[in-house]
This record gives C-alpha cells, sequence and structure tokens, in this order.
C-alpha cells in the first residue's frame, strides 16, 4: 500500500508531513541537510542532473543561469500575466514559448508545473529514505485564493511527480485543521497566512457535532502574489540605490552579484524580527558599501505591503458577515507573519493577540497529513467544509459575465445551464468560462472555452444543458447532455492556461527515461530496509548466551560481515548492499542453525513435559 | 446563448426507483435503507425535498444548518476516496447538490426566488425593470439629482451639496428595502399557512403572484440603491 503524507509546496519552502501511529500527532519529516525546510529551489547541472533543495541553493549564488526559486509565483499563470514579475524576478521564460511558460534552465526548458514535480519528487524521497518504503499518494496544499488553472497546475505537478493527489487542501484551512487538533478550539476563527508568495485569509467556523468536528469555511480572500518576496524585492531597491550612491555600481538584476546581495537582505529581514538594526555590506570594484537598516526604517518600507494584505481581511469579513470583534481566535501561518509589525497589524485589528504557538512554516504541512491520514484511513474525526474563492461565470452577450456559482460558496459546488441556438441550422454554441468578481469577461480570468455540438436545425429548438461543477479540490469539471436527444455530449475543453492532458502525457513519457533511475532509488530503498532488518537480528542474536557455541574465528566474520554491511549501507549502490546482506546470511547460518536447533528442541521437549 | 429552465413539476419522483447495488426498492432517499449505498439523485427533486423539507418560506435557521452539517458529514467525497468511481460521482454529484441547496434556501429571498422558479412563476435571472407606480414620482427625483451630479462633476458644480442630497434619498431607499423585506416576509407566512390550511391552487396562486409582485420590486429598488452608490463612491 505504502504510506500517504501531507505536503506543502510553497513559494519559498516546502516540508513533507505525515500521520503519527504512535502520538497520533503529525510530524514533520527531516531532509538530509537536518532540516524540515526543503527550498522551493531547482537547478540543473552540466550534465542534465537536477538538485533541488539546499543543494540548489547553494547554486542560485554560482549558477543562477541554472536555477530557478519562487517557481509557485508561475503556476497556472501566462506569458502575458507575468509581464510584471519578469522586471523583479529573474525568471528566464522562453521566448518561444508562445503563451504556456516555459522556463530556461541551462540548455533545457521546463513548463513550471514540471519544476514544482521535481520539488515534490524531492520531499517524495525524504519520506521514502525515512519510511524506507514508497510513497504514492499525498493531498498537496495550494493557497485559498489560487484559481483553477493554478490548482489544475498543482494537480499536474503531482501527477508529473508519480504521485496520487487525494486531494487539494487549501492552505489556511490545513492550518486551522493542525491548530484546532492542538488547542480543541471552538468558534469563529480568521486565519491570516501570509507566506513568501502569497497572501490567504480564511474565516471559519469550528462546530461540534454528535460525529465529529466540522470546519467550515464561510468567505475566503487574498492575492496569490503578495507575499515576502515583495518585501525582500522592496529591500532590494533601497539595497541597489544604496550601492549605486556608495559605489556607483550599477547591479545586473540576473548576475550571480545579486543573488549574494538577495540572500544577506533576507538575513537582515529575519534578524529584524527580533534586533532594532541590521547591516549588509557590499563589496564591488575593490569597495565595500555598508548598508544598514534600522526597525523603523524596515517598518517604514513594508507598511504599504502590509497594508495590502488588509483589504482581503475586510472582504473576506464582509462575505462571512462578520465584524472583526466576532471573531474568537485568530491564526497566524506563514513565515512573514514573523515580523513584529505583522503581528501588530492584525493584533490591532481584530482586537486581540493572534495565535501563533504553533510554528507558522511547519503548520501547513502538518494539517496536510492530519487531512491525508483521514482520507487514505477513512477513520473520519473531522470534516472540512471549503470554499471556492472566485465566482465563477460564463460570457454572455456583449461580453458581460453571468455568474453561475458565487464566490464563498461550499465546494462541491454546481450549477446547470441550458444552452440554445441563436441562428438557423447553427451547428455549434461556443461557451466561454471565466473566474473572478469583475462584470466583464475581458477583466475575468478565462478558464476554458469549448463548442457544444448541435444537429442543424430551426434557431432556439436544440436544448443542450451544460453542468459546472466545481470539485472538492476546486477544479471545474464539465458535462454536457443534449435534452431533446438524451445523449451525453463530451466535451474537449481547452484550457486556457496550463498543461493539456496530452502534454502531460508527453512529459510522463520522457520521464519514462528516468524510470531506471527511480527504480534505482526504489531498490535502494528496499535494500537499506532489508539490511536494517538483518543487523538488527544479528546484533540480538549474537549476545544471546547460545551464540557461545560459535568457534572465535566465526565470530570475528559475523563482525567483519555486519561491519562490510554497514558501510555498503552508507553508498548508494543497491547491488553491493544486496552482496553484502547475502554475505552476511552465509556466516551467520551456523549461529542461526545452532538458535533453530535449541528453540526446536526446547519446543519438543516443552511437548514431552505436557505429554507427560 | 443560455435561455431559461422549464417549469419541473414536483412529483413522486421515487417510484419505481430501485437501489443500483441490491435492487431493493429505493426511497429516493440519499442512501438505500437495506445495502447502505449512496444513491444516485431523483430526477426533479427539489431543494426542499433533498432536506426533507416542505415547500414552505421560514425555517428554523439552526435546525437548518445541524441538518447541513449531518448530510456533508454523510455525503462528502472525503467519505468516498476509496469507493468505485460510480460511487465518487454519486457522491460529487449529491454532495454539490447539497451545497446548492444550503446556499439557495439559507437566504430567505434566494429561498423565495427558488421556490417561485420551482413552481413556474419565474424565470432564472429575469426580473422585471419598470419603475413601481407608487415610487414613480421619487425614482424621477432620484434620477435627475444623478444627472445634476454628473453635470457637476464635469463642469464643477456644488458636488457637496447634490451628494448630502443624494445619500438622503439613498437611505430612504434603503429604508423602502427594509419594509419591502418585511412585506415578503408577512406574505411568506400567508404561504406557510395556506400549505397547512391546505388551501385551493386558486389561492395558492394568488400569493405566488403577490411574491412575485413584491420580489421585482424589489430587485428595483435594490438596483436603484446600488447605482447611487457606485455614483456617489464614484463623486
Amino acid at each position: 500500500m505504502g504510506r500517504v503524507v501531507g505536503i506543502d509546496l510553497g513559494t519559498t519552502f516546502s516540508l513533507i508531513a505525515y500521520m503519527d501511529a504512535q502520538t497520533g500527532a503529525p510530524k514533520c519529516i527531516e531532509g538530509p541537510h537536518g532540516s524540515a525546510l526543503c527550498p522551493s529551489i531547482v537547478s540543473v547541472d552540466a550534465d542534465g542532473k537536477i538538485l533541488v533543495g539546499e543543494p540548489a541553493r547553494l547554486r542560485l549564488l554560482t549558477q543562477p543561469d541554472r536555477t530557478i526559486y519562487s517557481v509557485k509565483r508561475l503556476m497556472g499563470r501566462g506569458v502575458a500575466d507575468i509581464q510584471s514579475e519578469l522586471a523583479i524576478f529573474p525568471f528566464r521564460v522562453d521566448d518561444a514559448s508562445g503563451d504556456t511558460i516555459r522556463v530556461r534552465l541551462g540548455d533545457k526548458l521546463f513548463t513550471p508545473p514540471e519544476v514544482s514535480a521535481h520539488i515534490l519528487r524531492e520531499l517524495k524521497t525524504w519520506a521514502e529514505n525515512y519510511f524506507k518504503e514508497p510513497v504514492e499518494r499525498a493531498v498537496i496544499t495550494v493557497p485559498a485564493y489560487f484559481n483553477d488553472a493554478q490548482r489544475q497546475a498543482t494537480k499536474d505537478a503531482g501527477r508529473l511527480a508519480g504521485l496520487e493527489v487525494l486531494r487539494l487542501v487549501n492552505e489556511p484551512t490545513a492550518a486551522a485543521l493542525a491548530y484546532g487538533l492542538h488547542k480543541q478550539k471552538r468558534g469563529r476563527v480568521a486565519v491570516y497566512d501570509f507566506g513568501g508568495g502569497t497572501f490567504d485569509i480564511s474565516i471559519l467556523k469550528l462546530i461540534s457535532t454528535d460525529e465529529g468536528e466540522i470546519y467550515q469555511v464561510l468567505a475566503t480572500n487574498g492575492d496569490t502574489h503578495l507575499g515576502g518576496d515583495d518585501i525582500d524585492n522592496a529591500m532590494m531597491g533601497i539595497a541597489r540605490a544604496g550601492i549605486q550612491k556608495a559605489l556607483g555600481v550599477e547591479l545586473d538584476s540576473r548576475g550571480e552579484a545579486i543573488q549574494g546581495l538577495r540572500k544577506d537582505l533576507i538575513r537582515a529581514k529575519h534578524d529584524l524580527s527580533t534586533a532594532e538594526k541590521a547591516e549588509v555590506k557590499f563589496a564591488a570594484a575593490g569597495k565595500t558599501a555598508a548598508l544598514e537598516f534600522t526597525r523603523a526604517d524596515f517598518e517604514d518600507l513594508i507598511r504599504p505591503i502590509v497594508a495590502r494584505t488588509m483589504q482581503p481581511v475586510k472582504l473576506a469579513l464582509a462575505d462571512a458577515k462578520l465584524t472583526p470583534a466576532e471573531i474568537d481566535e485568530v491564526v497566524l501561518v506563514g513565515g512573514s507573519t514573523r515580523i513584529p509589525l505583522v503581528r501588530k497589524t492584525v493584533g490591532d485589528y481584530f482586537g486581540r493577540a493572534p495565535h501563533c504557538e504553533l510554528d507558522p512554516d511547519q503548520v501547513v504541512a502538518l494539517g496536510a497529513a492530519v487531512q491525508a491520514d483521514i482520507l487514505e484511513t477513512g477513520v473520519k474525526t473531522m470534516l472540512l467544509l471549503d470554499v471556492t474563492p472566485l465566482s465563477l461565470g460564463i460570457e454572455t452577450m456583449g461580453g458581460v459575465v453571468a455568474k453561475i456559482i458565487p464566490r464563498n460558496s461550499t465546494i462541491p459546488a454546481s450549477a446547470q445551464e441550458l444552452f440554445t441556438t441563436g441562428v438557423e441550422n447553427q451547428t455549434g454554441i461556443d461557451v466561454h468560462v471565466l473566474q473572478g468578481e469583475r462584470e466583464l469577461a475581458k477583466d475575468c480570468r478565462s478558464l476554458a472555452r469549448f463548442q457544444l455540438k448541435v444537429p442543424p436545425g430551426p434557431a432556439g429548438l436544440a436544448r443542450i444543458e451544460v453542468k459546472f461543477l466545481i470539485d472538492a479540490n476546486g477544479i471545474l469539471q464539465v458535462a454536457a447532455r443534449d435534452m431533446r436527444a438524451g445523449t451525453e455530449q463530451t466535451i474537449e475543453v481547452q484550457p486556457s492556461y496550463g498543461l493539456s492532458d496530452t502534454e502531460i502525457e508527453r512529459i510522463l513519457e520522457e520521464s519514462i527515461d528516468h524510470a531506471e533511475e527511480d527504480l534505482a532509488e526504489r531498490q535502494l530503498i528496499e535494500a537499506r530496509t532489508e539490511a536494517d532488518t538483518i543487523l538488527l537480528a544479528t546484533g540480538k542474536t549474537s549476545g544471546d548466551p547460545r551464540a557461545q557455541e560459535l568457534s572465535g574465528e566465526e565470530r570475528a566474520s559475523i563482525r567483519e560481515s555486519a561491519a562490510q554491511l554497514r558501510a555498503a549501507m552508507a553508498g548508494t549502490d543497491y547491488k553491493l548492499i544486496r552482496k553484502r546482506i547475502d554475505e552476511l546470511n552465509e556466516v551467520t547460518m551456523h549461529l542461526a542453525e545452532i538458535l533453530m536447533n535449541s528453540t526446536l528442541a526446547a519446543a519438543v521437549q516443552g511437548k514431552r513435559l505436557e505429554d507427560v | 446563448m443560455p435561455i431559461a429552465r422549464q417549469r419541473e413539476d414536483r412529483a413522486e419522483h421515487a417510484e419505481g426507483l430501485k437501489c443500483w447495488a441490491c435492487k431493493a426498492p429505493a426511497s429516493g432517499s440519499h442512501f438505500c435503507g437495506v445495502c447502505g449505498k449512496i444513491q444516485p439523485l431523483p430526477p426533479g427533486m427539489d431543494y426542499f425535498e433533498f432536506f426533507g423539507l416542505p415547500q414552505k418560506l421560514s425555517m428554523d435557521a439552526g435546525s437548518f444548518e445541524g441538518q447541513f452539517h449531518k448530510l456533508s458529514w454523510k455525503l462528502h467525497p472525503d467519505n468516498f476516496v476509496r469507493a468505485t468511481e460510480f460511487e465518487r460521482n454519486l457522491s460529487l454529484e449529491r454532495s454539490s447538490e447539497l451545497n446548492d441547496a444550503y446556499r439557495t434556501l439559507k437566504d430567505p429571498i434566494a429561498r423565495v426566488e427558488y421556490l417561485l422558479l420551482k413552481l413556474g412563476l419565474r424565470k432564472e435571472g429575469t426580473s422585471k425593470q419598470q419603475a413601481p407606480p407608487e415610487l414613480l414620482e421619487e425614482v424621477f427625483e432620484l434620477n435627475e439629482s444623478l444627472d445634476e451630479l454628473r453635470d457637476a462633476r464635469s463642469a464643477g458644480g456644488d458636488v457637496a451639496g447634490l451628494r448630502g442630497r443624494l445619500e438622503a434619498a439613498a437611505a430612504n431607499f434603503q429604508q423602502k428595502l427594509g419594509d419591502v423585506d418585511a412585506e415578503l416576509a408577512a406574505v411568506g407566512k400567508e404561504w406557510d399557512a395556506a400549505l397547512d390550511a391546505r388551501a385551493d391552487d386558486a389561492k395558492k396562486q394568488a400569493l405566488l403572484a403577490r411574491m412575485n409582485e413584491v420580489l421585482n420590486r424589489r430587485s428595483y429598488i435594490r438596483n436603484l440603491v446600488a447605482g447611487v452608490q457606485k455614483e456617489l463612491a464614484e463623486a
């Protein structure tokens, strides 16, 4: 069956967690570098080998043209959408991409879901090394305010990483779940989630029923392009101006120097959460500039960014028909909520001290692990009722959008629309599906276009019923039915952004090239697990008094073989591990016989005694 | 182009239905009474029926929420992650219907609109945009003030004074909106009483027609208030 995990696929960091059966509490898994935080950074080396996380972060400084960070900002978006970000982020978007984003890392092109898939794959490996068994199913979290295309892109990334995505869960909802478990909270809760690249606010009601706890989201709002990244970029603006003034150097926005500066600025930002001032040194052309940030400077700089988070907060409360005073608890999630100004702003607005007992970096992954466990085991102790963040509509005459599923509807949600022809012998009806709150189609997010087929006939005779359904992942499904003929109609939905099914198939096929590598990885895990078992057994039996029957020579060769197996386990050659296991098995054969015989003898004797 | 849905008669949808799994006679309820499997939605079942409620307009918010949570617990796709694709789809169908019904019925205005839609008195997304006769004079004045405001903004006039007048007018119409809501609630009570008394069709049709008229008036006034607020926000 394998294990099931919860994954927080973040802008800056990603985490993987599981439900610990022993403690009944969710737990994050640490990677090889001793941290549960995997930097969401991917790098491709000259041989085409992919590095993820900490090693990729180091290469951000040395090989910026082969390394990408904050790829979450590109998920589910088109080339036209990201022009303003290209000025700030060193994304190398290939010109020949058309409207599908493809970023260049060295001499290879990747779509954002492919880059994210590498991050997911890395986390999956962490978990497989930890459990020593395969991990095949996961719950992945997304910002609550992600639209359909962004959700679909995340789901695609999971599929490309070889994971069955059991459910996409909204990040603030996952956090609420972890907090609810932690504190047994009741009442109305506001989750303020300010991460590396996205901001979400969700208002929930926690209800105890006879069956169990229900977490009902009343309203959600946010900004999928507002986060700690923006704070870094604001600091970068000040720093570049300072460097220009002190050293007369204009920094190349895609160069290596700027990545080093960026790293130092982020450290300064972290320091300013506790210190009153922080300094960043920058050397160029034989001179060094010292840039000083005081807490007050920093707060003035980020005040407009923090203020931008409060508009969605007000809108979410208005949609939930609540006032700030009616909120019982406020929960802070995401690394950016470590900033004192953020805590103060949120606390002042709600008139109560926000909760931050759980690690704001880990809480989302922990909640995802809880939900994954519920879905996998079928033992339901709680239920999440989430909402769709944006209204779903269809384009009508004059480019006006008719809303068919309002925002903040509990999902799954659906709407039926009946379509007919406007002119005689019309053979198709074009349907354009959009997401957003604006009145005109051009101001909303285009999700998909498709054409309904109609048999030729007089105008207005056709009756095609289309069912639009937003599933529990917040992803749109469309089905059509010809009411006159009584037949289902299959619809070829062309997504406006993102990968088509054919493209995903192609990428998956290409990744079979890597399957050999993956297989080797799995075999390595299995070999190590087996080695662990045999070493444990050898250790136990060697201490058994009956082992004294062995000769000194035999005991020495067992010790020698065990040491060699341990040495092989430290490497990655699974064939060598297997060979050493066989060797150890061989030299312990006599020991096993001795133990077996005496056990057997005891058993037989026991029987006789009983018979007597 | 989308068109309005045809009237559907509320009927005994469950008649002749059988459980898809064990073939036991099905009552139209969410799960088979014999084998416990989730059942398809009977065609034409309305939102009231889905919740096991009569087609009445007053309802107890607390018990309605409670029923919503109970049904969510049973029908949500979380329960069917490991079930067959067929059952997963049934859960998706039932739980989306549950949420659609919840969204519609919990809002008193949407509830009346839905009832009228189901009983064939109203078409989806339509409402008469004619000014109710008793409001004609006030609407006329309001439109004049709006014109003046636009002129004042482009030509430079007494924007502040006009703003005050418009705000007062908007407050006046807001007040009327409250009155209309009260009127709608009163007719709703009459409707519930008529159902209890098994009143004849003529009486019920008359009540439905009144509700329809009140709803149209309401939607007219609401658009008016929204329009004025938009102008004021821009001024």
